[in-house]
């Protein structure tokens, strides 16, 4: 398991929506108001497969479903999570969430070349490092602007290589 | 001074379409000539205060998001089959997104199919002008732009991304590095402050440290009092006299009413596609491919730079994020070296991302232990960049779809655009040295990405010595339609290595004269 890099304070811009709390426990599912609960727990299995960090909370990955229940409202981002999560267990004797890694990553591959799964694999990526808890533990600091930028935090510390000439 | 407001029936008004890098600059500089201009912009005129430092907001609220389709072979067609050309749509257009790197273009590149000789497939021409009638206007675009190294203004620091490039650079022998020039000021110039080295430039530069036509040249114009400044207007037809020459523009305004503009003169500044798509769609009896099309270049030659960026892992932090994004350059591998088993050069840049676009643009489908593992390892991660000359292929162009409109009625643009083998050679040499400077400053694992949508979109409406050759003279006239002009990168003749704003702003100024002059006569 990959260690955690350079875990820092993170900050999404103050004008923007503060990230969405998510419920410990099951109880989670309240928030959806699009999917199945069995959809979205596919779908957390699913996001934690494609982007496999065993340092981030579950939380952080049902969150992003819960963006995918956001866009589900539209009808064609719906048909096509219904199909994606169909596809994503017919053949297989359990459901996805209860299948080994190994078994998991293979009926992903299996359905790598469809549009369906290309739309959730960029969905996962697009929302899983959206979030600013993700951000705080890969060391991306984020907004910077209200805090005066980088010029007095560190925009020049780097320190393991030797020190630069002056006129560059 | 209030801004005025002309008639739909004047006919002695400049009607500009695009207030990007190359409409903006001309709507001020012919303000300040005293000429009357409307300038027409499909997109929404905001405030620096709307702008949010965030790589996803930013990008869903400036950009281009109309649809388009893609082909050919270049991968951008698979991974972003509906995006293939990345620019914006607001006031100020791309260079609200720009990240400021500002360099010249040489006389060599000017000269390329001179220089380069015969390049099988391609259609190479030469500029019709050369770089010493360009000079004085690449002065004027410096000044007003703040380039830093220029005019006294002091370089841009190096920051944490520079470091690990320089010494990567220096290891390998390499010796023009440096932090570059950019319109991005180190110090307070033009009432613009200095950088704070926020890291959001392409968020829309909310401190304003730099250059926009948002920020610079629109406010400059409308003090002037002559322009006439028509936000969220998407125009749709262009209109020609009975001699043929431009004479008004059909647009939409923000409540979705059809208005005609007469004018006296007509520009297109709308970027790369929707140049070409405006004037394919300005069809008429005279001009039955469109206008300006009747030696059948408008839209191609299309254009994009070999654009790629190698993204690195070190044992310690980088933090790329912290500071300018782009404050890099080596230009070493710039000029044309046919050695290199390859026409034409390119430079070397730097390029940071904050997390959430850096996990999309790494290696887009990329998923697994495998990239979790690198993405997680983002705050030891460098990125280098590179631009070069991509080859001009006639098939390379921009088509109206005969199935699908957009929601004003205009046919959608597809971009087809294949790889030319001289694109595959740079862009192998490329990946090389990109990823060698990167182990040579410590890196344990590279990862060459693809490109990302092209930002670089150039050449699709090109100027040319002859007639038959392009669409437009070296004013950036149409050689076929009087009083018709273009703007923007899609004049330009070839593409040469660098970033091209510069190139754009400083024609953009040289087309304001002419403009002037003839107006006044
Ligand atoms: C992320 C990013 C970073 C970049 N960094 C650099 C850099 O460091 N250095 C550099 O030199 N270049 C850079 N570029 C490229 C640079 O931004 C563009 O080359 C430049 O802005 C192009 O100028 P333009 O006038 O051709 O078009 P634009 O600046 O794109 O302006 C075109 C305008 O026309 C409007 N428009 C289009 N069609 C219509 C219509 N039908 N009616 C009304 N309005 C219309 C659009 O909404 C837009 O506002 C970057 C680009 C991107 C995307």
């Amino acid at each position: 398991m990959k260690t955690v890099h350079g875990r820092v304070t993170a900050f999404k811009d103050p004008k923007l929506p503060t990230a969405i709390a998510i419920p410990k426990g099951p109880e989670w599912a309240q928030v959806l108001k699009n999917l199945t609960h069995a959809q979205a727990e596919t779908l957390v299995s699913v996001i934690r497969t494609l982007c496999p960090h065993e340092c981030l909370d579950i939380s952080i990955y049902r969150r992003a479903v819960s963006h995918f229940d956001r866009l589900a409202a539209a009808a064609e981002v719906a048909g096509t999570i219904d199909r994606f999560c169909e596809a994503i267990v017919s053949g297989w004797p359990l459901a996805f969430g209860a299948l080994a890694e190994t078994y998991r990553v293979q009926a992903l591959q299996r359905l790598q070349e469809t549009a369906e799964f290309m739309f959730v694999q960029r969905m996962a990526v697009r929302y899983l490092y959206d979030d600013v808890e993700v951000w705080a533990a890969f060391g991306y600091q984020g907004a910077s602007v209200h805090l005066g930028g980088y010029v007095g935090r560190g925009f020049n510390d780097l320190d393991w290589l030797p020190d630069l000439p002056n006129d560059l | 001074m209030l801004a005025p407001i002309y008639e739909f029936s004047a006919d002695d008004v400049v009607v500009i379409i695009g207030s990007g890098a190359g409409g903006g600059t001309l709507a001020n500089e012919l303000c300040q000539r005293g000429l009357k201009t409307i300038l027409l912009e499909a997109g929404r005129h905001i405030t620096p205060a709307e702008f949010v430092n965030d790589d996803w907001a930013a990008y869903e609220m400036l950009s281009w998001l109309d649809k388009r389709t893609a082909s050919g072979n270049w991968r951008v067609a698979r991974d972003h089959p509906n995006a293939p050309s990345w620019h914006c749509k607001l006031v100020g257009g791309t260079t609200v997104h720009w990240s400021g790197c500002t360099y010249r273009l040489t006389q060599a590149e000017m000269q390329a199919r001179s220089l380069y000789g015969d390049v099988p497939g391609t259609s190479l021409i030469d500029w019709p002008l050369s770089l010493a009638e360009l000079e004085p206007y690449y002065d004027q675009a410096e000044r007003k732009m703040g380039v830093t190294r220029t005019n006294g203004l002091p370089a841009m620091p190096p920051n944490n991304n520079f470091k690990v490039m320089y010494w990567g650079a220096k290891r390998l022998g390499l010796r023009e590095i440096s932090t570059g020039r950019h319109a991005i000021n180190t110090v307070p110039y033009d009432n613009r402050p200095a950088t704070i080295q926020d890291g959001f430039s392409v968020s829309g530069d909310q401190h304003g440290a730099r250059w926009s036509t948002l920020n610079v040249e629109i406010p400059k114009a409308l003090e002037s009092g002559r322009l006439d400044l028509r936000a969220s207007c998407r125009a749709t037809g262009i209109e020609h006299d009975n001699n043929g020459a431009a004479k008004a523009v059909i647009y939409v305004d923000a409540n979705g009413i059809t208005h005609r503009q007469a004018a006296a003169v007509v520009v297109v500044a709308g970027n790369c596609i929707e140049s070409p798509r405006l004037l394919l769609n300005s069809a008429s009896g005279r001009y039955p491919d469109g206008l300006a099309n009747g030696f059948g270049h408008v839209g191609r030659h299309y254009l994009r730079h070999i654009i790629q960026t190698v993204w690195s892992i070190f044992p310690h932090p980088v933090n790329m994020h912290r500071g300018e994004l782009m404050g890099g350059l080596i230009a070493d591998f710039s000029r044309h070296d046919p050695s290199r088993g390859f026409a034409g050069g390119y430079y070397i840049e730097l390029n940071a991302m904050g997390l959430p676009t850096t996990a999309a643009f790494l290696n887009p489908g990329w998923w697994g232990r495998d990239f979790a593992d690198v993405i997680a390892q983002y705050a030891n991660m460098a990125g280098i960049f590179m631009t070069g000359e991509d080859m001009p292929q006639p098939g390379n162009r921009v088509t109206l779809s005969e199935t699908e409109t957009d929601a004003f009625g205009v046919p959608v643009a597809n971009l087809h655009y294949d790889d030319h083998l001289n694109d595959l050679l740079m862009r192998n040499h490329g990946y090389k040295t990109l990823t060698a400077i990167h182990q040579a400053a410590g890196a344990t694992r590279s990862i060459e990405a693809p490109a990302y949508p092209a930002s670089h979109n150039l050449g699709s409406n090109r100027m040319s010595a002859k007639p038959e050759d392009g669409v437009l003279d070296r004013n950036g006239e149409a050689h076929e339609v009087k009083n018709l002009f273009i703007a923007d990168g899609s004049a330009f003749a070839s593409g040469g290595a660098c970033n091209p704003t510069l190139s754009i702003v400083a024609l953009a100024i040289r087309q304001a004269d002419f403009i002037a002059k003839r107006a006044q006569s």
